[in-house]
């Protein structure tokens, strides 16, 4: 069934977990649509998480909202749009105390245009009249920036300004016209750095967007509405938007996992041999060649990869060891999973081993069939058939900023050594009778202090990424994570872990609010990487030792259940805590407080002096 | 696009409003859920649909579907 027929039966009303498959294959313009009817859905708030996206401006940008709305439905998201007034987006953004700021949103748009400077222009008007436009805009956008981070703990997204041909080919020497370019750039080069001085600014930039074909403005829609960006432009805008609010609530991908024959190489891999299925040489070859250097570019940046195939796992372990033409290799992967198993249930072992949820997953497949078995029964995963010729695999992968962060953090580049000490772990284990044992020899380290500046965007991160053991599921962009530790009644207190095998790096952090003799509790987030070798209880128990030292008569600590967090939900009862009346809020009285398990080897100097 | 009714129905399944043919002489602004930027969206749809230019000063002007009816039909 299509989407238009399920909202004209009315069975997306409490069904809104369908919505993101039946948006999958949407064109363009049906989206917007789409986004136009979903607007007026009714939805329950616990049925699908909300985002709140506040919109201003300049020109007329009302249909970014309909395809915002579809956008973020694509990832499973409901939007929650506050648009400003017309043009009014320097009034906006530097009020604090504007409808813009009062949404309280986590991603506020100012979509700009070229028409916002050459309305400033003079007629007639030289190269350097738009200089001077350029150059008093950007500092005003500075400005804006700045009043911006200072009131509002969410993210601002600028973009850079398309340069319309009806601009340039007003100069009718070739001369000006380059200065003009050239001079359009540096404003776009100076803009698109603006996230270097503002860490809560985000720039999108449209150049890229527009050489994909889109035309950047309607000149009828342009001059008599008021439109400056075409209605394609801003949907292909809204898709991006789309991408960082999938971050922005928790869902980016974190394991790319890919089938082989015919996905990763031409050929069959069974017939064909090792060394005869199509990996560099020849039009079919030259193809998956490239599809494989940007698997290697995205597994670079902490991104895991893996395989699935239905193959004998022998001769899959030769093409990536011993083909010299071969890009990827087996290093490159976390996990190679090659058998005649149906590919859900190897997906289904593969998140249990990563320790991760299937719906981290993004899954390539050229077979039509194994995507549509694997979307029927794993809805999370994202699927991505690379059904047609292998020159498109890179353009389907890439489509939709699957693995997009706001940024690298140095765990991100070590992640797949990690993943892969954590497989070895998981061997040591094996050859233990009981866990006891085996994490006694395991030689846990754990260093719990509070977190660094140089720290921050990593516990920012944790809080974003992390679904399963988060208390309370904040989500925290990094200039939020920097006001709490720099509050004096606020303790962001980092944890740290290693053993035998290695350094686990930033692998959780306790949020902590001191008020008076009590201290509560706010959040406490540890990677999935590192559960069950009790750790989150040595830092609990020494935390809560400390407290007791300082003067400190009650701690309070809240739960708040998600869709992922159910196996936390007993954390605080388990260790000493008693529930209070309200719903989720835990109270220990610091009388018989649980130990530090004896296998843990714990530095932790205090934090609450 | 031959009758009014065409239009209505365009508007009824594409925008989602609940509106019917005895709304199509009605101004514009007492349709439940209206909103002038909805115009935009009709000039792309219509024109999509007829393969002809419709005027976009004219259709801003418009009072009534049927307003917007003339205009694409004529």
């Amino acid at each position: 069934m299509d989407f238009f027929t399920a909202y004209r039966e009315g069975q997306l009303a409490g069904a809104y977990h369908r919505v993101p498959a039946l948006l999958a294959d949407l064109a363009p313009a049906e989206l917007a649509r789409a986004g136009r009817l979903l607007a007026q859905l009714d939805v329950n708030d616990d049925e699908a998480t909300v985002i709140r996206v506040a919109i201003t401006g300049h020109g007329t940008l009302s249909p970014l909202v309909p395809s915002l709305t579809a956008e973020v439905a694509r990832h499973g998201l409901r939007l929650r749009p506050t648009v400003g007034d017309f043009g009014g987006y320097l009034t906006e953004l530097s009020d604090p105390d504007s409808a813009i700021y009062r949404a309280g949103a986590e991603l506020t748009l100012c979509v700009l245009d070229a028409e916002a400077i050459f309305a400033e222009v003079p007629v007639p008007w030289r190269p350097a009249d738009v200089r001077a436009a350029l150059d008093e805009k950007l500092s005003i956008l500075d400005k804006l920036a700045s009043i911006f981070e200072a009131n509002s703990k969410g993210t601002l997204v600028l973009n850079t300004l398309p340069l319309p041909h009806r601009f340039t080919a007003q100069l009718v020497d070739h001369r000006s016209r380059a200065e003009l370019g050239a001079l359009w750039r540096e404003a776009n080069a100076r803009l698109l750095r603006f996230g270097e001085q503002h860490p809560g600014v985000l720039v999108i930039d449209l150049e890229p967007l527009l050489a994909e074909g889109i035309p950047v403005e309607d000149p009828r829609l342009a001059v008599y509405a008021k439109m400056h960006l075409s209605a394609e432009l801003l949907a292909r805008y809204a898709r991006e938007i789309g991408h960082l609010a999938r971050g922005a609530a928790g869902r980016t991908k974190k394991c790319l996992v890919l089938d082989l024959d015919g996905t990763v190489w031409g050929g069959i891999l069974g017939e064909d041999g090792h060394d005869g299925i199509e990996v560099a040489e020849g039009h079919h070859g030259e193809a998956f060649r490239a599809f494989q250097r940007v698997v290697k570019q995205i597994g670079s940046q902490g991104v895991l990869l893996a395989v699935v195939s239905k193959n004998d796992l022998e001769p899959v372990r030769r093409a990536l060891t011993e083909n010299p033409a071969m890009t990827l290799g087996e290093n490159d992967f976390v996990r190679i999973i090659a058998n005649w198993q149906p590919k859900h249930d190897n997906l289904r072992q593969l998140a249990a081993d990563l320790n991760l949820g299937v719906d981290a997953f993004a899954f390539v497949d050229d077979s039509t069939l194994e995507c549509g078995l694997v979307r029927d029964q794993l809805p999370g995963v994202a699927v991505l058939p690379v059904t047609g010729d292998p020159a498109l695999h890179v353009g389907t992968l890439l489509a939709d900023g699957w693995f997009d962060v706001r940024e690298l953090t140095v765990e991100d580049r070590a992640r797949v050594d990690k993943y892969r000490e954590e497989l070895s772990r998981k061997d040591f284990l094996d050859s233990f009778d009981s866990i006891e044992q085996y994490l006694a020899e395991l030689g846990v380290r754990v260093r719990f202090a509070p977190a660094t500046e140089a720290e921050l965007p990593r516990v920012s991160q944790l809080t974003l990424r992390t679904n399963q053991f988060n208390l309370t599921t904040r989500r925290l962009q990094l200039p939020e994570v920097r006001e709490l530790a720099g509050d004096p009644a606020w303790h962001v207190l980092a944890i740290r872990s290693g053993d035998r095998f290695g350094e686990n790096g930033l692998v959780g952090v306790v949020f902590a609010r001191r008020g008076g003799n009590s201290l509560h509790l706010d959040n406490f987030v540890l990677s999935c990487r590192v559960f069950s070798r009790g750790i989150e209880r040595a830092c609990l128990s020494a935390l809560l030792h400390h407290a007791r030292e300082n003067g400190i008569t009650e701690v309070f600590g809240s739960y708040r259940p998600t869709a992922k967090n159910g196996k936390v939900a007993d954390f605080y009862p388990r260790y000493g805590f008693t529930a209070l009346p309200e719903p989720g809020e835990f109270r220990h009285d610091l009388g018989e407080i649980v130990a530090v398990p004896p296998h843990v080897e714990l530095d932790f100097g205090g934090a609450l002096q | 696009m031959n009758t009014v009714d065409d239009l209505v129905t365009l508007v009824r399944d594409e925008l989602g409003l609940a509106v019917t043919t005895s709304d199509a002489a009605r101004s514009l602004d007492e349709l439940p859920g209206w909103d002038s930027v909805y115009l935009l969206w009709l000039l792309t749809v219509v024109e999509k649909k007829t393969g002809r230019p419709v005027s976009l000063p004219d259709l801003l002007e418009a009072g009534s579907l049927e307003d917007v009816y003339s205009l694409v039909a004529a």
